[in-house]
């Protein structure tokens, strides 16, 4: 009885140790909320991400470099003669609680525009709350579908990305195929069950026969494989140039391994599904050469201007560590509002998202974007990395940063 | 290029052979379809696994090991989770054996995480030329490794002393045990072995594949299930047959265009036969006693 008791008291006392927490948690952020507003000298940007649970890493890299590029803009007097302030949420990557966060940040912060969410399913399920109370939402990572419209196809005006799109990437990594490496051949290799490879492979279906690289052979493949000892056999006789890949790396990494094994002396190529240190654990030495695209690597030693420039601060300011795309796409994203804002004189939402909708070749630090009648976005370059041996074991390489034309 | 597709399948016909053995021979004994053999071949990929990142081992140091490891884990098996309910009804351990199944995929889990394993190069690959055909040395291996431990897997069914006491206790397992074989060790020793040639199986895999897994077990135990199904349960040399039929046929409908739905071919492929021969392609027939 007595040991019940006091397990008792400690309950209560924790819950209530809790509740004052909660409450001085929700006191602390009104308090940044009133002196903000009062103030009227700030223009509030919306962080939507995770800093916590499995999108942590999108989330904590994009608000890295929004904040980054709101000390640039500040440092040099703000924008229209206010600081820009980022007002931090995190979601905890559950999607019920990226809508809260939208609704708070609109309704309690008075935000002008929101960067995030770097995924598309939560760009998608708040974006019509930021249409509705007209608000920007500009996604720094969001790739899929019906982000910018609707299911429908209408266009949604306050909603905008500035990623790269696999529509825009494929086609040219598959110019730069055909032209730079003389690939006159390919397999495509197709994973059915996953939703993004069957998408991704009619892309690249499409590209390759407006490049005149023809599809000797197409096969399908399932993501929990294993076994890919047939599906390689079935290639072999075709002797291709390489293999498109649009599938996820574990797959991929076997694969491959599989198709060295047989004596296939080729290299494949596939989107940023295969974006992952797997590839090489799975695959091992077969996937030296395998090539891969994405919107943003940083490579020192190729970078130039503004982006090299953002490269060094970055890593100067993060003990060495290189920016990855997300922090180059949310440092892209604030300066993005930034630069709107200035043109239309104005930090209202209804009146700069229509200098979104103008910009034209656009530079940033992950490359140059231009927003197309679609309200897509179309940057360039896509970078091509390639997997090499590098001092500390097996890494991805920019190989080339091939330039989209519009 | 079919030549070709032929080596593949039977390579992975043989394996499918190596864990069909397993369930053929408990089930000949015991009437038991120990669903937990797909795991024994499981943790037997990832002691081989292990042999070769902890302890800087060989393939035939690895595979042995492995073997070792599930003879003792599969005669454990046999103790805590059938014998106890060898006296119950049939289906009582039937499910204890879809219990121990899910507990080592889990357990597995637990302690390797979900995500796939990597399975270190031990064989260095090459390629041979035989006629038309090209043999990589990892498909040479399995399909020797296969053929001798089924060689030996015959020789002591057919000529050692506990084998041929196996094979009275598949016959009728009532009058052995008055004809004064100990049962319990039969039935121990049957585990041993079966579990000893799928966690071969489980490396030999590895190796072929590249790669293990916690849950590479259920697809892998249900097919060799099949396997031995079809070949006819309860025989051995059923269970061989009915292996490669299936790996032949899993890899020619691959080759065909048909990746995705190869696991269905599997199971297409044995209701046709059971329809036409309802105890399988080398099965008994039911014999009704008066």
């Amino acid at each position: 009885m007595k040991k019940k008791g006091l397990l008792l008291t400690i309950m209560v006392l924790l819950t209530l140790a809790l509740l004052a927490a909660g409450c001085g948690g929700e006191k602390d952020s009104k308090d940044t909320a009133a002196s903000g507003s009062g103030g009227g000298d700030t223009i509030k940007i919306g962080f939507l991400g995770a800093t916590t649970g499995d999108q942590a890493d999108f989330g904590s890299k994009t608000l890295a470099g929004m904040k980054m590029a709101a000390e640039d803009l500040n440092k040099e007097g703000g924008v229209l003669g206010k600081k820009i302030e980022i007002v931090e949420e995190d979601h905890g990557s559950k999607l019920s609680e990226g809508v809260n966060v939208v609704q708070k940040l609109i309704n309690r912060d008075k935000v002008v525009a929101i960067v995030g969410d770097p995924t598309t399913g939560i760009t998608k399920a708040v974006a019509p709350i930021a249409e509705s109370s007209h608000v920007v939402l500009l996604s720094a990572g969001a790739v899929g579908a019906n982000v910018v419209n609707t299911e429908d196809g209408k266009l949604r005006e306050y909603v905008y990305r500035n990623t790269l799109l696999d529509a825009v990437a494929a086609p040219a990594v598959v110019k730069y195929l055909a032209e730079e490496l003389g690939w006159k051949k390919v397999a495509i290799v197709t994973t059915k069950d996953l939703d993004y490879s069957v998408g991704l492979t009619k892309i690249f279906k499409k590209a390759l026969a407006d490049n005149g690289i023809e599809v000797v052979t197409e096969e399908t493949i399932m993501d929990k494989d294993r076994n890919f000892a047939a599906t390689v056999t079935a290639i072999k006789p075709h002797q291709p140039d390489g293999i498109v890949f649009t599938g996820y790396y574990t797959a991929g990494g076997l694969f491959m391994k599989e198709v060295k094994k047989q004596g296939l002396d080729i290299n494949m190529v596939g989107g940023d599904g295969l974006l992952g240190s797997t590839l090489w654990e799975m695959g091992g030495e077969a996937v030296n050469g395998s090539m891969v695209y994405c919107g943003f690597e940083a490579d020192p030693s190729m970078a130039q201007g503004k982006t090299k420039d953002f490269i060094e601060r970055y890593s100067e300011a993060n003990n060495g560590e290189m920016p990855n795309m997300f922090v180059a796409q949310g440092y892209d994203a604030v300066m993005m509002l930034a630069d709107a804002i200035k043109a239309a004189n104005s930090d209202d939402p209804v009146k700069f998202k229509e200098e979104i909708k103008k910009l034209k070749n656009w530079q940033g630090v992950s490359g140059t974007i231009t927003i197309r009648e679609n309200h897509e976005p179309l940057k360039s370059p896509v970078y091509l990395l390639e997997v090499v041996e590098g001092e500390n074991g097996q890494q991805f390489k920019v190989k080339a940063a091939i330039p989209v034309e519009g | 290029m079919f030549e070709q597709q032929i080596i593949n399948g039977l390579t992975l016909g043989a394996v499918y052979a190596l864990i069909a053995l397993g369930y053929t021979m408990v089930y000949g004994i015991i009437q038991l379809i120990n669903f937990a053999h797909g795991e024994i071949y499981m943790i037997g990929a990832f002691v081989g696994v292990m042999m070769v990142t902890i302890l800087g081992q060989g393939f035939f140091v690895s595979i042995i090991a492995a073997m070792m490891v599930c003879m003792i884990l599969g005669v454990l098996l046999e103790r805590v989770a059938y014998r106890p309910l060898r006296k119950s009804t049939r289906l009582a351990a039937l499910i204890s054996a879809i219990g121990a199944s899910i507990f080592l995929q889990n357990a597995m889990m637990l302690w390797k995480g979900p995500q796939p394993v990597g399975f270190p190069q031990v064989i260095n690959d090459a390629i041979y030329h035989i006629g038309s055909v090209e043999v990589t040395k990892v498909q040479l291996i399995i399909l020797a490794t296969s053929a001798v431990l089924m060689a030996i897997l015959n020789y002591i069914v057919k000529y050692v002393k506990i084998g041929k006491a196996m094979r009275a206790a598949s016959q009728d397992y009532d009058t052995a045990s008055l004809m004064g074989i100990n049962i319990n060790r039969v039935i121990s020793f049957t585990f041993a072995i079966g579990s000893a040639l799928a966690a071969a199986g489980g490396v030999l895999v590895g190796i072929y594949f590249n790669t293990v897994e916690p849950l590479m077990g259920v697809m892998a135990g249900l097919k060799a299930f099949c396997a031995a199904v079809l070949g006819g349960i309860g025989s051995i040399p059923g269970a061989v047959l009915g292996g490669i039929f299936l790996g032949v046929a899993e890899t020619i409908g691959i080759a065909a265009g048909f990746s995705t739905y190869k696991d269905a071919i599997a199971f297409s492929l044995l209701i046709i036969v059971l329809l036409f021969k309802p105890t399988g392609l080398l099965g008994k027939p039911i014999q009704r006693k008066v």
